[in-house]
């Protein structure tokens, strides 16, 4: 009887020990542990971006390069996300372009819960998507995970776009003549216009906003003062600015506009895209 | 009697306080004072009249303990502490359960995320967790062995047929209890198990109408959701412990009417006189079996502890996703012997043959009536049992992964390497050790040990997969079987459908400066059309996402060192 007292009493303080023991490796496990969560749920929220975010807002988010089912290019309807202007900074300057007051984290989960105009479709449950909470939550952690060192090292781009056409494409920034081929491409396939608008030869018809078959004459109509190219120029910076009449389901809507008003921001990146464009688009 | 002021104005203060404390102690332990315990604990005669006795007499947590045992049930034959450790795993299940339960929401939005917290969050959190699952596990064991050693000792028979019966009841639960907790932490392991078996139980020779309420009870909807969480959180913490907790007591309470039955040898024939003890046989509860308890007790606990600290982790796989079915579904060993007899015949039979045979259990001791508990008497019964037990590990074994139905070679590789969940070959490589690149199987990398051993593993596994028509020297040639519509078919030494001449790799590319994708190519040729033929598989691979711990924890053969 004895022995089994003093074998119990040695296990149970062995035991004591060993709880001892794992009461100090705690709070290098815990970090571990908080970490992997983290972690599983990046990985999670990349396949959730590849199989479902990745036709419009390209497969490295910076919508340049996107692909439908059968695998064939397409032009990214989506905004990028991988960049500076969204995810660098506790307040973004894309925060603060919309007016968001609350944090980063919410400002993606939010607008990937609820959708945004028509085409960012609706993805959480609760408001009718197909994606539940978590799920909403990895994807959100994944968007948020290309904010890294180098990418916000890079200088914000923030171009300061003149106020006429004309002043534009003499400065400094353009080379003439513009290549409406490249405006072609641009218009079709790195800005995705064409998802909205069709294509411009009227081989692929207008969806959500105007046709612009015949941009070059209604455009000189449109605002008292401006011609076409002015009025084109300023409608690609600051759609809320005029509404045009007719969309393809109706009158368009606004302001504000359905149209993204940041393509002067991702143009600022390289300005030639602009006189590309209106190259393409005023047949000049 | 007299006031303590009293006392103290008498005897001192010091006399006054050892007898106060004296008289504290002994209505504390119902009846033995400071002295009578110092006596127990040196192994002293106890004076007269027996003062150890009266806690069974007068205290309410040994009343259901008997006073003595015989001196032959003490050991560790017969009952080799089985029943004894089966109450403790109860008790220990209760304590570490109740922790548990503090950090748990019995919701699909909620329970996933709490696991999370509970491995990241809360201090001791993984241990309380390991301790909880390890034990449930254990505790199924315990019960079988248990029953087992009840079943070879014939204590089965009368007068214990009741204790029996309660004891087949209890394993029910025991099993129940360990498999509803199963489904409370919300992740695919967990949902698809319990998809698999409620789905199976509404198999059951009924009518459908029987079946299919039975579903929708079980899951709380037409798919396991929200209100079938909340059903088996339920069952875990309230109903099934209840119940085991009821027929515990009724168990023990037989078994102490009856006494412990003695070693088969040690009686007649026919007789019991386990109740009859000789004062020379008798070994007291206090203090011989009290401290041979809480000796085990401790020693119990220990195991347990370090075990769940060193050899052993819970595993908790992805959020439970109602559309994606993993590709093997896996059964607590435990129940894996039902996977093995639906593999052998048809379910609507194997589900109506279990309630049989748990009924036969149960009714076993009022038929097989044979006097003699000695083994020599018993070699039918007993090689039935052996028999049975045999055919309880075959099945096991059947219904277990290993026996698992293939799916293609390549995608046999892929699982092997880059499981969608948990560690694989692949998957422990150390994230800064994954370069960016395309490798082929088996490639050296000079100065990454990890991915060299990584790609080994990839040779190995896709060496299983794979055979070679034009004398490839890296696999085994192709065994030709040329099938009834003409097309030929290739197999191995390990499968029956191999990939001819094979060209794989494997590439690694960064998605994100901390996040890898780890991307498996497959080109087949078909020799007969010419017919080219890719498939890809690609895995995410965070740098924190620490499957190497996994790796480490449930010794599958991971690249990590
Ligand atoms: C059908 C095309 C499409 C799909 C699919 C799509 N998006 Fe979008 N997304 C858009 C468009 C268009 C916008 C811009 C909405 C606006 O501002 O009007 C946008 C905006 C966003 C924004 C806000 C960006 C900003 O700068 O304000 C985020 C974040 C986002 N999407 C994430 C996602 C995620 C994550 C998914 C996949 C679950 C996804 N999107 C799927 C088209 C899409
Ligand atoms: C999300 C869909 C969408 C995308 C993408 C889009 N637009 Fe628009 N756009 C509209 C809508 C809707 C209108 C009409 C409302 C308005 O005038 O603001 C419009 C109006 C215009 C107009 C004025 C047309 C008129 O008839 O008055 C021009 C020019 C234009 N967009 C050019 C572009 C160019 C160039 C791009 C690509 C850089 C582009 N849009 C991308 C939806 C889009
Ligand atoms: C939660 C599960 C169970 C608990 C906690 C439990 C507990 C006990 C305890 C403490 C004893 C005293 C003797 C000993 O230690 O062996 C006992 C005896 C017994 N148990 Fe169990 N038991 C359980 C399950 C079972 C099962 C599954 C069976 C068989 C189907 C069973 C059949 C018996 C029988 C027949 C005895 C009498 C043994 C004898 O008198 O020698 N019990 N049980």
């Amino acid at each position: 009887m004895q022995i089994k007292i003093v074998i119990g009493t040695v296990a149970f303080m062995i035991a004591m020990m060993v709880f001892g023991y794992s009461a100090l490796r705690e709070p290098a496990r815990l970090e571990r542990f908080t970490n992997a969560e983290l972690g599983r749920s990046i990985e999670a929220g990349s396949e959730i971006f590849a199989n479902n975010c990745a036709t419009c807002h390209g497969v490295d988010a910076t919508a340049q390069e996107c692909y439908d089912a059968q695998g064939n290019q397409i032009a990214c309807q989506g905004l990028p996300l991988n960049y500076n202007g969204l995810l660098c900074g506790d307040v973004s300057q894309r925060m603060k372009d919309m007016g968001w007051s609350g944090t980063k984290h919410d400002y993606i989960l939010t607008t990937i819960s609820a959708g945004r105009g028509p085409i960012m479709p609706t993805w959480a449950n609760q408001f009718g998507g197909p994606l539940r909470p978590d799920q909403v939550q990895n994807v959100t952690n994944f968007v948020l995970n290309y904010e890294s060192e180098t990418l916000c090292a890079a200088p914000l781009v923030t171009y300061e776009w003149p106020e006429l056409a004309q002043e534009f494409l003499a400065g400094p920034d353009v080379t003439l003549p513009a290549d409406p081929a490249r405006g072609q491409e641009l218009f079709t396939v790195t800005y995705g216009c064409s998802a909205c608008h069709g294509t411009v030869d009227g081989s692929a018809p207008a969806a959500i906003g105007p046709s612009l078959v015949n941009i070059e004459t209604d455009g000189a109509t449109r605002v008292d003062g401006q011609d076409a190219q002015q009025y084109v120029y300023h409608s690609i910076l600051y759609p809320s600015d005029f509404i045009a009449p007719d969309c393809p389901t109706g009158p368009c809507s606004g302001p504000p506009s359905v149209m993204p008003a940041n393509f002067g921001a991702r143009m600022g990146d390289n300005p030639q895209d602009m006189a590309d464009i209106l190259a393409y688009l005023l047949g000049e | 009697m007299a006031t303590f002021v009293e006392q103290v104005r008498e005897m001192g203060i010091k006399q006054a306080v050892v007898t106060k404390a004296d008289e504290v102690v002994e209505r504390l332990t119902a009846g033995m004072n400071i002295n009578d315990i110092r006596a127990a604990l040196r192994g002293d005669e106890p004076r007269r009249p027996n003062p150890r006795l009266r806690p069974h007499a007068d205290g309410f947590w040994l009343h259901i303990r008997p006073s003595f045992y015989h001196t032959g049930v003490t050991h560790i034959y017969p009952t080799f502490r089985l029943g004894w450790l089966a109450t403790f795993m109860l008790v220990w299940e209760t304590i570490t359960g109740l922790i548990l339960m503090v950090f748990y929401t019995p919701s699909p939005l909620a329970a996933y995320g709490n696991m999370w917290n509970i491995l990241g969050n809360v201090p001791l959190g993984q241990l309380f967790r390991n301790m909880h699952r390890l034990g449930a596990e254990v505790m199924v064991l315990v019960v079988a062995l248990h029953m087992l050693r009840t079943f070879v000792t014939g204590s089965y028979k009368k007068p214990r047929q009741f204790t029996w019966a309660t004891g087949v009841l209890l394993l029910l639960f025991t099993i129940f209890l360990s498999f509803s907790g199963y489904l409370l932490p919300w992740d695919q392991l967990a949902y698809w198990a319990l998809t698999v078996f409620i789905s199976g139980g509404a198999a059951a020779p009924a009518p459908p109408i029987v079946n299919d309420t039975v579903l929708l009870v079980l899951q709380g909807g037409p798919a396991l959701g929200a209100d079938g969480l909340l059903r088996w959180y339920l069952l875990h913490v309230l109903l099934l412990p209840l119940l085991a907790g009821i027929f515990f007591f009724v168990h023990y309470y037989k078994v102490v009417l009856y006494g412990i039955s003695l070693p088969p040898g040690r009686e007649q024939v026919g007789e019991d006189t386990a109740k009859r003890v000789p004062r020379d046989e008798r070994t007291y509860f206090t203090p011989d079996i009290l401290t041979s308890e809480l000796m085990w007790t401790a020693l119990a606990t220990l195991f347990l502890v370090a075990g769940s600290l060193w050899l052993w982790d819970a595993p908790l796989e992805t959020h439970a996703d109602p559309v994606v079915t993993p590709l093997h579904v896996v059964a607590p060993w435990y129940l894996s012997w039902s996977q093995g007899w639906l593999k052998l015949a048809d379910k609507t039979l194997v589900v109506g043959f279990i309630p049989l045979l748990l009924v036969a259990f149960i009714v076993m001791p009022y038929i097989e009536v044979g006097k003699s508990r000695r083994y020599a008497d018993r070699r039918v019964g007993l090689t039935v049992a052996m028999l049975f037990i045999t055919l309880m590990l075959v099945s096991n074994w059947m219904g277990s992964p290993e026996f698992r139905v293939q799916s293609s070679p390549d995608r046999e590789v892929s699982i092997q390497l880059l499981p969608e969940e948990g560690p694989g070959g692949l998957k422990g490589i150390p994230f800064e050790h994954m370069t960016p690149g395309t490798y082929s199987p088996g490639q050296v990398v000079d100065g990454n040990p990890f991915l060299t051993r990584g790609l080994e593993l990839f040779q190995s596994a896709m060496f299983q997969q794979s055979c070679t028509l034009t004398g490839n020297t890296q696999w085994e040639a192709c065994k030709v079987d040329v099938l009834e519509n003409g097309t030929r078919r290739f197999s191995n030494f390990f499968t029956s459908d191999a990939m001819p001449d094979p060209v794989a790799k494997l590439e690694i590319v960064e998605v994100q400066p901390n996040l890898k994708e780890l991307i498996l190519h497959y080109e087949v040729t078909n020799p007969d059309t010419g017919e080219v033929s890719t498939t890809e598989w690609t895995r995410p691979r965070h740098a924190f996402s620490n499957y190497e711990e996994e790796c480490r924890f449930l010794n599958k053969s991971c690249a990590t060192d």
